[in-house]
């Protein structure tokens, strides 16, 4: 008598250990492939975000440098003008020169203080990720 | 092409990056003793002026409950500003929205309508920028003080501060916030303008090296690679910049029509 051939289902309707290995790597294959995608899907809105926020981060940026540096440009002008009026060349411009660096400082710090609470209102007080609880693998 | 743009183009066929920036005088004009000449300037600002309005004219003409596309891109338009003044100035801010939105629609038109290849960017400008900066510092001022009459000058005295280093803090204050027109017009300029140069420096090079001999005219492709990657972050920095000016300009408002930090 011919032997069944491998692979094929027994009349009695169980799986030939051979099938079964068969399933589970399928379903494993098929696990990870999923598991991909969705690491892929993650990735992508976490890069979205990131962008958004990189884009916020610059526009604060930008403005901080050129408001510290407008500061000072606006402490040594004023400085400037109040040594030509009362001819004290060159006290009263240091003086001010100084004080526009003050100034500028306090405009770097301020605008900082705003994207903090920019941030906080956004990410709902926690700034950066939260992790990913592993409860379900 | 370096024959008929002579004005253009500089020493060693290298395109001149400042020629783009030029004020061409159309139509002489001449305005109780002002110079008022039509310029390209003037044409850029009537058709940024023109696009926002016919835009906004068409995008609302329909008023469909379910907008449309170019209905929802004019709700989202007004939302955002309306979001940032709200956020920013509280609902009593809703009275500058008008100035807020048309600043930014404006500066937001002109910076898109200079990416457009060949066309003259306005706000590179410093004559126009230090006039926009001028008129939100001017109306803060006249506003903080009709509003809120002596009680604006509290903007410069913090509270809480001890008495002996009161007038140094004052000093500072009033540095920083005279320094307001100077970084919020020179910001917008200084990007729009760098922006521009760096692209037809990069545009420059690919054309230098197509014309130079053997392996380098290989080498073109990748200035004209980072040419289009700055293209791309120039549309982020137009955007971007006319973003923050108005994110400024309500700041600045905020301060007069509440002057206590």
């Amino acid at each position: 008598m011919p032997e069944t051939p491998k692979g094929s289902t027994p009349p009695s309707g169980e799986l030939s250990p051979e099938d079964v290995a068969v399933f589970e790597r399928r379903l494993s294959d098929l696990g990870s492939k999923i598991d991909g995608a969705q690491a892929e899907k993650a990735a992508e809105i976490t890069a979205q975000e990131d962008k958004a926020m990189r884009a916020r981060g610059m526009a604060y940026g930008l403005r901080m440098s050129s408001e510290f540096v407008a500061a000072i440009i606006v402490g040594g002008l004023i400085g400037f003008l109040l040594d030509k009026a009362f001819g004290t060349v060159p006290w009263l411009f240091l003086l001010f020169f100084v004080l526009g660096l003050a100034a500028g400082v306090m405009n770097v710090t301020r605008a900082f203080q705003r994207l903090q609470e920019d941030i906080a209102r956004q990410t709902g007080g926690n700034i950066g990720k939260d992790l990913p609880d592993g409860d379900d693998d | 092409m370096a024959a008929e743009e002579a004005g253009s183009h500089g020493a060693g066929g290298m395109p001149d990056p400042i020629h783009q920036f030029e004020i061409h005088r159309w139509f002489p004009l001449d305005l109780f003793g002002y110079d008022a000449t039509f310029t390209n300037s003037s044409a850029y600002m009537l058709a940024a002026v023109a696009l926002i309005i016919g835009f906004l004219t068409v995008a609302t003409s329909g008023r469909a409950l379910v907008p449309g596309r170019l209905q929802s891109i004019a709700e989202q338009l007004y939302e955002f500003i309306a979001n940032m003044v709200r956020e920013s100035m509280g609902e009593q801010g809703m009275k500058f929205f008008p100035l807020v939105f048309t600043l930014f629609s404006f500066i937001l038109a002109l910076n898109m309508l200079g990416m457009i290849p060949g066309a003259f960017t306005v706000t590179s400008h410093l004559a126009v920028t230090a006039a926009l900066a001028g008129l939100v510092f001017l109306t803060v001022l006249v506003v903080g003080f009709a509003k809120n009459g002596l009680h604006f000058l509290k903007l410069f005295v913090p509270s809480g501060v001890p008495i002996y280093v009161l007038p140094l803090v004052t000093m500072i204050e009033i540095i920083s916030f005279f320094s307001r027109p100077l970084s919020h017009s020179v910001r917008l300029f200084a990007n729009m303008l760098a922006g521009h140069i760096t692209l037809k420096v990069f545009g420059g090079f690919v054309i230098m090296l197509l014309g130079a001999a053997g392996a380098l005219k290989a080498m073109a492709p990748l200035p004209l690679l980072m040419a289009t990657a700055l293209t791309a972050l120039e549309f982020l920095v137009a955007f971007l910049q006319a973003y923050v000016f108005t994110m400024l300009t309500c700041m600045y408002l905020n301060d007069a029509l509440h002057p206590g930090h």
